[in-house]
């Protein structure tokens, strides 16, 4: 397994609050890592400081065997990594059709976007039906279908997800991890997935980090860590 | 009627294009740009100095004005909005700096241009006539079709190209599209370079109508700003809408209430105020802008 993204002690501050104190985290090419934790608790600003969005204060991001920390955030999408933000931030007046192209925003190869436009309404047959539908009318699971979609637009060999089941209704939340997993196993795409739904996502990962107030507490193998007591007392609690 | 309908339609079609430039720039980097006016008028000093003074074709000047004013406009934003952006958080201080470039560009107009008011010959002669109900010279049809035309070429572009599909995720949501590959400050640049670009067509249009002077910046800043306040701001088909409405509401205001003096901008602020009063977001504004 050839390392794809290690983080080395990164340590990132909002102003003068920290929240990555820190934090070393690894991921090999075609694994699925879980980060979980309570809100606050720094998953977040981990998928920030990869895509560029938030600068690092220390420690180093290294995507590829080259050093990812510092590059913006469009080059970041052009090295192959593609973000499902938080809350979906769709579009909301633009088509499902423009939602999806603005995934291929770094792409200008025409018929390849073609292709992957065409596996993606294949994958989501809901995305083809409202093809030219205005997103905002789409429902919450319908958008977290577009924007994983739209992220797979950019054909990226990293894929972060963050909360993709936040804001979804229960039934759905299946549908999605479900999604995931195929989407992983079919495009041979890592995934970094953030979730607060630990269970669900300690179910659909290799393996997981735990992370709490900006400091990784716990990590190993993702079933293993499902029948942790440790685990389960702090982050399984409730039935999710 | 029909006269004020199609003097309305004409008046309209201008409005809209500044409208839009307003509207664009504002919805792609917040910033409201109080010296729209100011670059109409450039605009028109431009065509004035290729067609009148160096002699070309009217469709030179057009060129020109566009040309002068997209670079003019790319510049303002890429040397004076970027670093106040990059430094400040405030949203005072790109309008302090916006009424800043407002008055260094009427100083720069009275230094070139000096204060007279200045046009140019007409582009066609003869006057349109339908059996006296629309009365209408040729040229302000071709002045008000070339606009209508430049609107429809505007929405193409912001419609289906990939710079425009850019600049509306852009104006739609930030974050999402820098997280796609959009270049903020790329694209900021380019749409202010082309709101610029509009506001100074429709100076190189109207100088052919009605001429240009140094005096008529600010009205029509503030005019630009009513439009996209009446369709709400930062939405294409608001400037549009808001463009037309005003037009219409002036062309109907110059013939009925002319008998009562010159109050039709009287009537429109109040109305406009008690409008707003009830729909604050204006007709087509959404919370997301």
């Amino acid at each position: 397994m050839t390392r794809m993204l290690s983080f080395d002690n990164v340590e990132l501050y909002y102003d003068h609050v920290y929240a990555l104190k820190g934090v070393s985290i690894e991921l090999n090419e075609g694994e699925t890592v879980a980060l979980i934790g309570a809100n606050g608790a720094g998953k977040s600003s981990i998928l920030r400081a990869i895509t560029g969005l938030r600068k690092i204060k220390s420690g180093q991001i290294t995507y590829m065997g080259e050093r990812l920390d510092g590059t913006s955030a469009p080059e970041v999408v052009r090295k192959g990594i593609a973000m499902v933000p938080e809350g979906r931030r769709v579009f909301p007046l633009m088509s499902v059709k423009d939602n999806l192209l603005m995934g291929a925003f770094t792409r200008s190869d025409k018929p390849g976007i073609e292709q992957t436009l065409e596996s993606i309404l294949t994958r989501f047959p809901r995305l083809r039906e409202r093809f030219n539908q205005q997103a905002s009318t789409l429902s919450g699971g319908e958008q977290q279908m577009m924007v994983i979609g739209r992220a797979l637009m950019a054909k990226p060999r990293l894929l972060l997800l963050d909360e993709p089941s936040l804001g979804i209704a229960p039934k759905l939340v299946q549908d999605i991890a479900r999604a995931i997993v195929a989407i992983s196993r079919d495009e041979g795409v890592s995934v970094l997935l953030v979730e607060q739904n630990s269970r669900m996502a300690l179910s659909i990962s290799n393996r997981a980090y735990a992370l709490s107030l900006g400091q990784v507490v716990l990590s190993g193998n993702s079933r293993e860590l499902l029948n942790d007591p440790r685990v389960k007392a702090a982050y399984l609690g409730g039935d999710v | 009627m029909e006269q004020i309908i199609a003097n309305g339609l004409y008046l309209g079609a201008q409005y809209a294009l500044i409208a839009l430039g307003l509207t664009l720039i504002f919805s792609l980097m917040n910033v409201l740009n109080f010296a729209h006016g100011q670059m109409y008028v450039l605009g028109g000093f431009v065509c004035y100095t290729v067609v009148a003074q160096l002699g070309m074709p009217f469709i030179v000047g057009l060129v020109a004005s566009a040309l002068v004013l997209a670079v003019l406009g790319g510049l303002i934003e890429r040397f004076l909005f970027r670093p106040v952006i990059r430094r400040s958080k405030r949203d005072e201080s790109t309008m302090l700096l916006a009424a800043g470039i407002a008055f260094f560009l009427d100083a720069v107009i009275l230094l070139l241009f000096g204060e007279k008011q200045r046009g140019v010959p007409k582009v066609v002669n003869g006057v349109f006539n339908w059996d006296f109900r629309i009365i209408m010279p040729y040229d302000r049809i071709l002045i008000g079709m070339l606009a209508i035309g430049l609107i429809v070429a505007f929405i193409l572009f912001m419609q289906y190209s990939k710079a425009g599909r850019a600049m509306r995720a852009l104006a739609q949501d930030r974050v999402a599209a820098q997280l796609m590959g959009v270049d903020v400050d790329r694209y900021s640049m380019i749409g202010f370079a082309m709101g610029a670009m509009l506001a100074g067509l429709v100076g190189a249009l109207l100088v052919t109508i009605t001429g240009v002077n140094l005096g008529m910046g600010g009205p029509t800043s503030i005019k630009a700003f009513l439009m996209i306040m009446i369709g709400g701001a930062g939405v294409i088909s608001g400037a549009i809408a808001g463009g037309f409405i005003l037009g219409m509401m002036e062309s109907v205001g110059l013939s009925v209430l002319s008998s009562y003096g010159d109050v039709t901008y009287l009537v429109i602020f109040a109305t406009l105020m008690i409008f707003l009063a009830i729909r604050p977001q204006g007709l087509m504004g959404k919370p997301w802008g």
